[in-house]
């Protein structure tokens, strides 16, 4: 087992295909991305020099078994789960299926590494998730604003939160001065919060901590936008909530940080020109 | 709990997991913060009874996720196409993992000839053709959360119509076998089962696969770890 899945590496990384999809890249090699990422640690001794050509038929057999294997494996690691909870709560299943009442909206990136309920510790029922690349709340979104109108009008939830985090690839993407085709239209979202914040952002020297804020500044911006929808405007209203919440998550403590977004101001500010409650 | 104690427990328990994430593995975070290489891509349910990474008993930077309301791929929603183009082309996942769910509110909202108002209804439009274009199917199962479970069934499936379609990923299939998995989650007992659609149509429908032990097998940055605490 142990050696599938180091025998692959190799195979990956030397096809044609592999190279050919890096070269397509057009985001610098610091930000995470699949390819480029250090397999060096697990890259095998006993298996390299057998296993390299992707053309070879064992090669070929190779790759089969292991995505049968890795795709088993969720299987089976779904099945303890669920054993491990009726252990817990023979009931916990049965409650769940009752229905759900989450106070939570959480508006998050679609990175595989911030599952919303593990890092904060809610159980299932608890939050409602949208995920999507770089967490934006755009407008003429439909996905996203039908998650928050089914969220807000009809689970009622307490709070939204929008979660970012800082090493994020969607806003690095976005600042390379590149074509990214069908990823264009998306990503122009963050190069307007850009411009929103254009002379902060050009006045931070370093580029690292330019780019953190603008993590930051996209997370402040996109609460503007759930604050805009008419369901969270009439909502407040009416009952004295949703509140929204901006929260960026960081990989190297795993501590989320609150941006202490000022909720009340953001929505007497945008009710200027934004006012929907009527 | 009131609200605003469910706010502060969700901040102050982060804290109590990245606490003890770290004790566990002092390399966890420092790891993840190098990077991701997710093997999966989750299209799920934004259904708060629906967390992947959970019930998929796996971990941070394992699965890279699309979740919205009733898992629906439309094809010409820029959101999850920039998911989809994001996961396949620089994340170059193996494995897109379609998931419907049981007691699905979007699945039962289509069912229903109410105007659910706002942009709900337009969002849910391929569910409702879903509905139309089954209705004898449908119809014909008298009870109503059987109806609801086989209308997010059907959905599934067509949402996998339109992910083999995409053009991104029918080139992935074809250069480096991308698998397509249109699978299954039955909130009432928590488990997850193939519906045999897809690139996996060696699964017979209805079965859960399980081949041994693959403790070693582990997916993302934490791989060492997992590794030898499955030994």
């Amino acid at each position: 087992m142990f050696s599938t899945r180091l025998g692959l590496s190799p195979l990956l990384h030397s096809s044609k295909q592999a190279s050919s999809a890096l070269s397509r890249l057009a985001i610098p090699r610091t930000t995470p991305l699949r390819l480029t990422l250090p397999s060096a640690t697990a890259t095998p001794r006993r298996f390299c020099s057998s296993h390299r050509s992707a053309d070879n038929k064992d090669g070929k057999k190779d790759i089969t078994m292991y995505l049968q294997e890795t795709h088993d494996k969720v299987f089976e690691n779904n099945r303890s789960w669920a054993a491990e909870q009726v252990a817990k709560d023979p009931d916990f299943f049965k409650k769940l299926e009752a229905g759900q009442n989450p106070e939570y909206l959480w508006i998050g990136c679609s990175d595989s590494r911030i599952p919303a309920e593990q890092i904060t510790g809610l159980q299932p029922g608890e939050a409602f998730v949208h995920r999507n690349i770089a967490n934006l709340v755009c407008n003429t979104d439909l996905n996203v604003m039908s998650v928050i109108e089914y969220a807000v009008k009809h689970l009622k939830v307490k709070h939204i939160v929008v979660c970012g985090h800082y090493g994020c690839g969607g806003v690095k993407a976005a600042m390379t001065p590149k074509d990214l085709g069908l990823m264009n239209p998306w990503l122009r979202n963050i190069r307007d919060v850009y411009r929103l914040h254009e002379k902060e952002l050009d006045a931070i020297p370093d580029e690292e901590a330019r780019y953190e804020r603008l993590v930051e500044l996209n997370v402040y911006e996109q609460c503007r936008n759930v604050v805009k929808t008419a369901a969270l405007q009439q909502s407040y209203a009416e009952n004295g909530f949703p509140v929204i919440h901006g929260w960026v998550f960081n990989f190297r403590d795993g501590l989320l940080k609150d941006l202490n977004v000022d909720f009340e101001t953001i929505l007497k500010d945008i009710q200027k020109i934004y006012n929907l409650t009527a | 709990m009131s609200s605003s104690n469910t706010f502060q427990y969700a901040l102050s328990s982060n804290n109590a997991w990245a606490g003890y994430k770290a004790h566990q593995n002092p390399q966890f975070f420092p790891k993840l913060a190098g990077g991701q290489s997710p093997e999966i891509l989750w299209i799920g349910c934004s259904d708060s009874r629906c967390p992947e990474t959970t019930i998929l008993g796996m971990q941070p930077g394992d699965v890279f996720v699309h979740r919205n309301i009733a898992n629906i791929v439309s094809p010409t929603d820029i959101n999850t196409t920039a998911v989809i183009e994001y996961a396949v082309v620089h994340l170059g996942v193996k494995h897109i993992v379609l998931c419907g769910h049981s007691g699905c509110g979007g699945a039962a909202g289509a069912l229903s000839d109410a105007r659910i108002g706002g942009v709900l209804d337009t969002w849910l439009l391929p569910l409702k053709t879903v509905r139309f274009n089954h209705a004898e199917e449908l119809d014909a199962i008298t009870d109503e959360k059987e109806r609801v479970v086989r209308i997010a069934q059907l959905n599934v499936e067509e949402g996998i119509k339109v992910l083999m379609n995409n053009a991104t990923v029918r080139e992935a299939i074809a250069e480096r076998g991308l698998e397509v998995h249109g699978v299954f989650f039955d909130i009432g007992c928590g488990r997850i089962r193939e519906l045999g659609c897809g690139t996996a149509h060696k699964f017979p429908a209805g079965d859960h696969v399980v081949r041994g032990k693959h403790g070693q097998l582990v997916f993302g940055q934490d791989g060492e770890a997992e590794i030898a605490a499955a030994q």
